[in-house]
């Protein structure tokens, strides 16, 4: 098995918005979307991720309605907003520069 | 900011709660899903959640304000704290108090005097105009010299002449002719301060030329007290030294002068005078965009077309004209003593800080085991730190709203001592006020010392070796060797600092004992005096002065009571005139006089009235008038300094060469020598000075003169004189034909007066001082105190091994007196560096006294002594078994 890597500093919040951006999910569902579509790689610490929801909420870029889960548990579904949208958009677009900098930069050395 | 995230915190946490339940469920329900045991599955969730409380606190502490929060939370714990010792807490807010309150006193009153900007609409551009010299720059100007720089308009927008209204002037006409201070002023004069006029207008250029009639302005304080502040006095007439004046306009309030002023009129200078004598000041408003290297350019050929148009001598060698801002000249030279003040004070808050921070490093080692628990419940050393510092910093803040309030009466209580001709502070200190400076100092100085007295018991503090102190046996085990040896240097710097305010208040003491023993040279007990302004147009010859002379000195004379009468035209202590002269027939050298002396008009019974003795020659009497021949009288100063080797008596002296028409008189015959005065205060030595005789003054001389002072009538009683003021003003106002007096003052009170800056000083020292040893004496009998009681175990021990009580009580003395003579050696040291900082305070005092040094390390010692004997004796009644029990 691949060693988790360390996330990037403000990665995990552009992770989380897409992990919620085609459906709502609850948070145990997002962290274990994230592991398993990174293929472990990226591991979801339980004491940032539900800090980080809760920042995102705040900002107004998720919104949090209690449901029912698929295994018919009480749980609570985070979606994205307009707002949260936009937001993706622009992390992802920077996101794409910023590694494509960097492949740039390594393929050249 | 947004506080929505502040909002329903409790009710967020517990849908987090729930949040994170339900991700237990989903983590077991997979578990479960993978073939677990419901057990395992449940166990390896909460494993890899980890503990829920941590993310809940993450969340929780990113939806508040943790400083703001843990601060409050400090706070009410130090409150609560602070009141469960009130004893401790009192004590340590008065200290501070007292500390900060005498800065704040000291700091209102140079706010005042020295950072207020003056009152004026844009003051930075207010200058006084000097002349300079190799010795300094000085105030004052003639005719001439107003004119010239009245010329310089490319630098000045406003050039203007004012004088200090001493000579007075008699508002007559009514049933009580009263004296006022009549302020002469140029045209230039209310533009340039931007003075605010209520009703009417200023003068106008034409009413300040010669003839431009007898016209005035009023201030605020007249117009009320004399007019019932009626707006319809404009263009009325008020009657001053028996003429009619047009009342032109009314001042506002809110306008500062230097001296008071009840009323204003035109000089009316002819500017083709050259009349060379100088009695006023002349002050200008810059223009805008000059700087300071044109304006002394342009004041440099100023000086040469002076120079050219009245003479090479009319200026001294290298002397030219000069400027200084208006707020530096009104200061003067009471910014250095002010901040010499400040830094006494300052050692007060230093021994305040060291005693408040022994009193906490005494109260933290008593709470050792607090800290211990804290610590090992998980607070962290910035934790700790934070909580002692939010405890001190509540003292500190408390004790400085205490010391704004000590302060803010100290300061009411200082001024109303005569602190001695402050500039500045208005009637009795009126203008020193609480603004917004003061404020922010106090706070300022309140957070700092509760920093500098909080930081290191904080920190030692914030150390504890937990095991230790936890399984120690109660409270009893002190902080630790470290902060002993710190609390010891505590004391000793209190000690230190004490000595350097005590032996400074020595010295200033010693100062005033020297002061008071000075012999100035002239009676002052039982000898008054009082102005009579004769600034009108009566007296603008001799003739008529010199009647009002001999008519008032035959009246008073004839009050029962009354032993002498004299007139002068300056009052000895109250500041004089001065003029050159020239020895007739005496080569003169390289300088264009003789030399320059004290300039002193008298009536012919003036040395009688104040028994200044004749050394040699004959006094002046009644038939040396105008009719006899001229005639001079010097004191033995003036003798001595001009007349080393020769004989006075057979030498004429020319007064006034080149000083103008006013001052053309014949040489005169110096007819006697009398002895010296201390004109200048009892701490100036005595200047040369000559005396002429009233009635022998030219008659423009007389006119000149009676618009700038007023004739000082001193007499002389058997009796306290203020008993005899009545009928002596009246004997006054019969002889003048109804002319009022005032500033009626004893010649006690004037040299009260003079000496009353060393007066003030003295007290504040000695308050400060004395302030100081008794904190000191409190530091040293806490850090005793806690010494015995730490080594109550120690001493039992000594005890019940055979030691005598006096043995126990020799050892805490001997260590408490190494502290308080290592304490002595610094504040010696430091007060032998320090004192050169009082040396232009003393007066027949060295910086280095030996009495003050010897007498008040002394001084300090027993009183240390006495604070120590308290424990000392504390521990020769140490039971030893008790003691041992305790272990």
């Amino acid at each position: 098995m691949p060693q988790p890597a360390d996330l990037l500093q403000g990665t995990l919040d552009m992770l989380i918005l897409k992990a919620v951006a085609n459906e709502p999910q609850h948070g145990w569902a997002i962290a274990q979307r994230i592991q398993q579509v990174s293929d472990n790689v990226l591991q979801i610490g339980q004491g940032s991720l539900y800090p980080a929801l809760h920042r995102l909420e705040y900002k107004g870029w998720i919104r949090a309605q209690w449901g029912s889960s698929e295994n018919n548990r009480k749980a609570r579904f985070y979606s994205l907003t307009a707002a949260g949208r936009r937001q993706l958009n622009a992390e992802l677009e920077n996101w794409s520069r910023l590694s494509g900098a960097v492949n740039l930069v390594l393929q050249e050395i | 900011m947004n506080l929505r995230r502040f909002r329903d915190r409790g009710r967020k946490d517990e849908d987090l709660a729930e949040e994170i339940a339900s991700h237990l469920a989903h983590e077991e329900d997979d578990n479960a899903a993978r073939g677990l045991t419901p057990e395992e599955a449940r166990r390896q969730a909460r494993v890899s959640f980890g503990n829920p409380r941590v993310v809940r606190e993450r969340v929780w502490r990113y939806r508040s304000l943790p400083w703001i929060e843990d601060a409050w939370r400090d706070l009410r714990f130090a409150l609560r704290g602070l009141r469960k010792t009130p004893g401790f807490t009192i004590i340590a807010i008065l200290v501070i108090a007292v500390g900060i309150g005498v800065n704040t006193a000291v700091f209102s009153v140079i706010n005042t005097v020295l950072l207020k900007p003056l009152t004026y609409p844009d003051p930075q551009a207010l200058v006084e105009l000097r002349n300079t010299s190799a010795q300094g720059s000085f105030p004052g100007a003639n005719i001439p010299k107003f004119n010239i720089w009245h010329q310089q308009t490319g630098i000045f927008q406003q050039v203007a002449a004012y004088d200090s209204g001493g000579a007075g002037m008699n508002i007559t006409g009514g049933d009580h002719p009263e004296q006022v201070q009549g302020m002469h002023v140029s045209a230039d004069y209310f533009a340039m301060f931007g003075a605010p006029v209520v009703t009417g207008r200023t003068f106008s250029a034409e009413e300040d030329s010669p003839h431009g009639g007898r016209v005035t302005v009023l201030s605020y304080g007249l117009w009320k007290s004399r007019f019932g502040a009626n707006p319809n006095v404009v263009g009325s007439t008020i009657q001053l030294d028996g003429e009619p004046y047009l009342i032109v306009g009314v001042i506002g309030r809110n306008f500062v002068t230097d001296v008071p002023v009840d009323l204003w009129v035109p000089f009316q200078f002819d500017l083709n005078s050259q009349d060379m004598a100088h009695y006023f000041t002349v002050a200008a408003r810059l223009r805008p965009d000059v700087t300071l290297p044109q304006v002394n350019a342009q004041l440099r050929l100023a000086a040469d077309q002076y120079r050219r148009a009245y003479g090479q001598n009319s200026l001294p060698p290298g002397g030219g004209f000069g400027v200084v801002s208006l707020q530096e000249s009104t200061i003067g030279d009471t910014r250095f003593p002010l901040l010499v003040l400040l830094g006494a004070v300052g050692f007060v808050l230093l021994i305040a800080c060291a005693n408040v921070a022994n009193l906490l490093l005494a109260r933290a080692s008593a709470r050792k085991r607090e800290f211990a628990t804290r610590a090992a419940l998980g607070a962290g050393r910035g934790q700790i730190i934070r909580q002692l510092l939010i405890e001190s910093l509540t003292l500190s803040l408390s004790g400085g709203v205490l010391g704004l309030i000590v302060g803010f009466l100290g300061v009411r209580v200082l001024l109303s001592v005569n602190p001695g001709n402050i500039p500045r502070i208005g009637e009795d200190g009126s203008a020193v006020s609480l603004d917004l400076n003061v404020l922010l100092f106090t706070l300022g100085v309140s957070i700092l010392t509760g920093i500098l007295f909080g930081l290191v018991p904080a920190i030692s503090a914030s150390r504890p070796n937990l095991i230790a102190t936890l399984n120690e046996n109660g409270s009893r085990a002190g902080l630790g060797f470290r902060s002993g040896k710190f609390r010891s240097a505590l004391v000793v710097g209190e000690i230190g600092s004490a000595l350097v305010l005590v032996i400074g208040a020595a010295l200033l003491i010693r100062t005033f004992m020297k002061l008071q023993a000075v012999d100035l040279g002239f009676a002052t007990h039982n000898v008054i005096s009082m102005a009579m302004s004769v600034s009108g147009d009566r007296f603008q010859k001799t003739a008529p002065v010199t009647q009002v002379i001999h008519d008032g000195t035959e009246r008073v004379l004839a009050v029962p009571g009354v032993l002498g009468v004299g007139v002068t035209n300056c009052l000895p202590m109250a500041g004089g005139f001065g003029m050159v002269f020239d020895v007739v027939g005496r080569a003169k050298g390289n300088s264009p006089f003789t030399g320059g002396a004290g300039f002193y008009s008298i009536s012919w019974r003036y040395f009688d009235a104040l028994k200044i003795p004749l050394l040699r020659g004959r006094e002046f009497t009644e038939q040396d008038d105008a009719a006899a021949p001229e005639v001079v009288i010097i004191n033995e100063a003036m003798a001595r300094r001009f007349w080393p080797k020769g004989d006075p008596l057979k030498d004429r002296i020319q007064i006034g060469p080149g000083a103008g028409p006013a001052f053309a008189e014949g040489p005169r015959q110096v007819m006697g020598i009398v002895g010296d005065t201390h004109d200048g205060g009892p701490n100036r030595d005595p200047i040369p000075i000559m005396y002429i005789p009233l009635p022998q003054m030219p008659d423009l001389e007389t006119a000149l003169n009676s618009g700038v002072a007023p004739l000082w009538w001193i007499v002389r009683s058997q009796v306290d004189p203020r008993t005899l003021v009545t009928p002596i003003t009246a004997a006054l106002r019969d002889a003048s034909g109804g002319l009022p007096v005032a500033h009626i003052r004893t010649m006690d009170e004037i040299e009260a007066r003079n000496t009353a800056r060393q007066r003030f000083n003295m007290l504040l020292l000695t308050v400060f001082g004395s302030a100081g040893l008794l904190m000191a004496a409190i530091g040293i009998y806490g850090v005793m105190s806690y010494s015995v009681q730490q080594r109550t175990q120690e001493l039992g021990v000594r005890m019940a091994l055979g030691a005598q009580a006096s043995n126990l009580r020799n050892m805490v003395i001997r260590q408490g007196m190494v502290f308080t003579l290592i304490g002595v050696g610094v504040g010696v040291g430091g007060a032998f560096w320090l004192t050169r900082f009082l040396a232009g305070f003393l007066f027949g005092v060295k910086t280095w006294d030996p009495i003050a040094f010897v007498a008040t390390p002394l001084l300090l010692s027993v009183v240390a002594l006495c604070a120590i004997w308290i424990p000392a004796k504390k521990a020769t009644r140490v039971d030893p078994m008790a003691a041992l029990r305790l272990e």
